[in-house]
């Protein structure tokens, strides 16, 4: 349902987006988690439209969203992290304008409109000044008028943020509403037990990398066997580098300065195989450590919500 | 059916649902005909006490004093009701939601752009029946009074679709508002100075030159005077700049490429709206097709 093709995404210098591919199933509930700042609504304004990719290609039911962004937006209900209200307007008007603005007849609003308003447990609040909504009533009326078209594709960013825990749960029960009627949704966090609940795939983000895919237990399983490999070299990074790389329990491999450092998911046994395979070649090291992985870090982040 | 979705305007809609519920207008439309009206019969008492007669001229002059009150209204209010329609969205961050629904830009524009002046065009018509008494007084011509509202339709929406491409280009509404102000007095304070240094340097030419009197003068710097709006509110009242115009018009000899300074007016103004909008259409899209490759 939805595709991102090595989507990349510049704002001056600083690059937010940097090459990022993933591919939601339909009816898929796909988590997005990251530290701020990793690019998670970057990914989603792409998606929704609203900002052109400086590289790569994102699609939505097949429609290229840069391209074709009229089929694109028929498609998707995107909540943004932060949206105002008008003023001077009742919860029912709110819906009834973002369902004229999609063609929708009169008639037909009159219809679904209790029915949103039913669905976000607001049915009550149908005649009160979308202003004077607490928080957590405006988010859920948000989700509503995301919905009055009835897409396919939700877009959800950060829908939890700034809520406390009792909004956060009543917005959980919709959320398991809209997965039971099949809606594919991707839906944002900073922190991950928010969303694991929920979710069928998680995607960690960070440094506007995916690193990261998978269901929840795999990814709590992978976040905590990560380790760095800190390979110190005199000379021949290229065949260290090589020869690292083949190993199948090293995800990637940096070089920083003379050092290599090597993402390790090895155990102990494999990573002192991996140190005499090293000495083996003949290659010249000078010093071999391990180090708290990178990811490690931001898996501290994410599930404590630290940073936040 | 399809002719009449595709001209319906959600925002347009919405926006005068909104503004009607409260009594605000009404108020607004009250106080402002009485205001109006009151300065109209204080203008004809004293004028009449003064004179101790009837005259056509005494109604040509409460018309032009009316006009110029509302011409005048006109370039106020407008930039201060238009430049802040889109920036407002974006303020409150209500923008990037309506740019994902089927919403098309242009309907967007416009319907923003309408609501924002139809209060005001609303008001300026209402304000007819004012007209309408200084009118049985005579002295103006039905054609006369057919301009001057012409006059401020096309002002205001010309003025109006500035506002609102400053809106979509800038970020604050402030910022927008200041910059449609200083448009509107960059345009008429330039286009008037402009057309006096160039007939200053035409004249000095001449003298240099030694030209007969009797050739005529190049006709462009009056073009340029055409589009002040100043100068085509006077010339509607046959006052003012234009008396080569009238002139050469009474003669009966007028030259066709000696164009009325009014429609020259209402055209440049009806290109500077369309041109506007097409502007702010192209500039509000968040992904767009580009007009040249990078
Ligand atoms: N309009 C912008 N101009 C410049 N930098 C931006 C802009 N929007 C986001 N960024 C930067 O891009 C990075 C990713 O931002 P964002 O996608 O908002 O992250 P997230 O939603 O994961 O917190 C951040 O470093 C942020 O500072
Ligand atoms: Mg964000």
């Amino acid at each position: 349902m939805i595709q991102i093709d090595n989507l990349r995404k510049r704002y001056g210098k600083m690059e937010a987006l940097k090459g990022l591919s993933l591919e939601i199933g339909k009816g898929q509930v796909f988590g997005f988690v990251g530290p701020n700042g990793a690019g998670k609504s970057t990914t989603m304004l792409i998606l929704a439209t609203l900002l052109e990719p400086t590289s790569g290609k994102a699609y939505v039911g097949g429609f290229d969203v840069v391209k074709q962004p009229r089929e694109v937006r028929r498609l998707i209900g995107y909540m943004p992290d932060f949206f105002g209200v008008y003023d001077n307007v009742t919860a029912e008007e709110y819906l009834d304008f973002y369902a004229s603005n999609y063609d929708i007849s009169p008639q037909e609003r009159k219809e679904i409109i209790p029915q949103l308003l039913e669905l976000v447990s607001l049915s009550h609040k149908r005649d009160a000044f979308v202003d004077s909504l607490s928080r957590g009533m405006k988010q859920r009326l948000g989700l509503a008028r995301s919905l009055v078209h009835n897409p396919d594709v939700l877009i959800l960013d950060e829908p939890a943020s700034g809520l406390d825990p009792r909004a956060r749960i009543e917005l959980r029960e919709i959320l398991k509403e809209l997965r039971n009627m099949g809606k594919t949704i991707i839906i944002s966090s900073h922190i991950l037990p928010e969303l694991a609940e929920m979710c069928d795939v998680i995607g960690i983000i960070e440094g506007g990398e995916l690193v990261a895919t998978g269901s929840v237990d795999e990814i709590y399983a992978k976040m905590q066997g990560y380790k760095v490999l800190k390979v110190r070299m005199l000379d021949q990074w290229e065949e260290a580098t090589a020869l690292l790389t083949r190993h199948d329990k090293v995800a990637s491999v940096k070089k920083d300065g003379n050092v290599l450092l090597a993402d390790f998911t090895g155990t102990d046994q494999e990573q002192a195989a991996l140190l005499q395979q090293l000495a083996a070649a003949g290659l010249p090291m000078a010093s071999f450590a391990e180090g708290e992985g990178n990811l490690e870090e931001i898996f501290l982040e994410i599930v404590k919500g630290a940073g936040s | 059916m399809n002719v009449i979705r595709k001209l319906r305007n959600p925002v347009l809609i919405n926006e005068w649902k909104v503004r009607m519920r409260s009594n605000r207008a009404a108020w607004v439309t009250t106080l402002y005909l009485l205001v109006l009206g009151g300065i109209v019969l204080t203008f004809i008492f004293l004028r009449i006490n003064f004179e101790n007669r009837y005259d056509p001229d005494i109604s040509r002059e409460i018309f032009m004093f009316l006009s110029i009150l509302q011409f005048g209204m006109i370039c106020l209010f407008t930039p201060g009701l238009t430049a802040g329609v889109i920036s407002g969205e974006r303020e409150r961050q209500t923008l990037s939601v309506l740019l994902t629904t089927n919403l098309t830009a242009t309907k967007l524009i416009l319907g923003k752009w309408l609501a924002s002046l139809s209060f005001m065009i609303y008001l300026v018509m209402a304000s007819l029946p004012l007209y309408g008494i200084v009118f049985l007084y005579g002295g103006i011509s039905p054609i006369q009074l057919v301009q001057v509202f012409g006059l401020y339709l096309v002002t205001m929406l010309g003025l109006g679709s500035v506002g609102v491409l400053f809106s979509t280009l800038m970020k604050r509404t402030g910022v927008s508002i200041v910059l449609t102000y200083a448009f509107l007095f960059a345009y008429t304070a330039g286009t008037f100075f402009l057309y006096v240094v160039a007939q200053e340097m035409i004249d000095y030419q001449r003298r240099m030159a030694n030209l007969h009197a009797m050739q005529p003068n190049p006709v462009w710097p009056e073009w340029l005077l055409s589009l002040n709006p100043l100068a085509v509110g006077l010339h509607v009242f046959e006052e003012g700049v234009f008396n080569r115009f009238h002139d050469l018009k009474a003669a009966g000899n007028l030259p066709f490429w000696m164009i009325d300074p009014y429609w020259l007016y209402i055209l440049f103004f009806v290109l500077l709206t369309i041109g506007s909008l097409e502007l702010s259409i192209y500039l509000i899209k968040p992904v767009r097709k580009r007009l040249w490759k990078r």
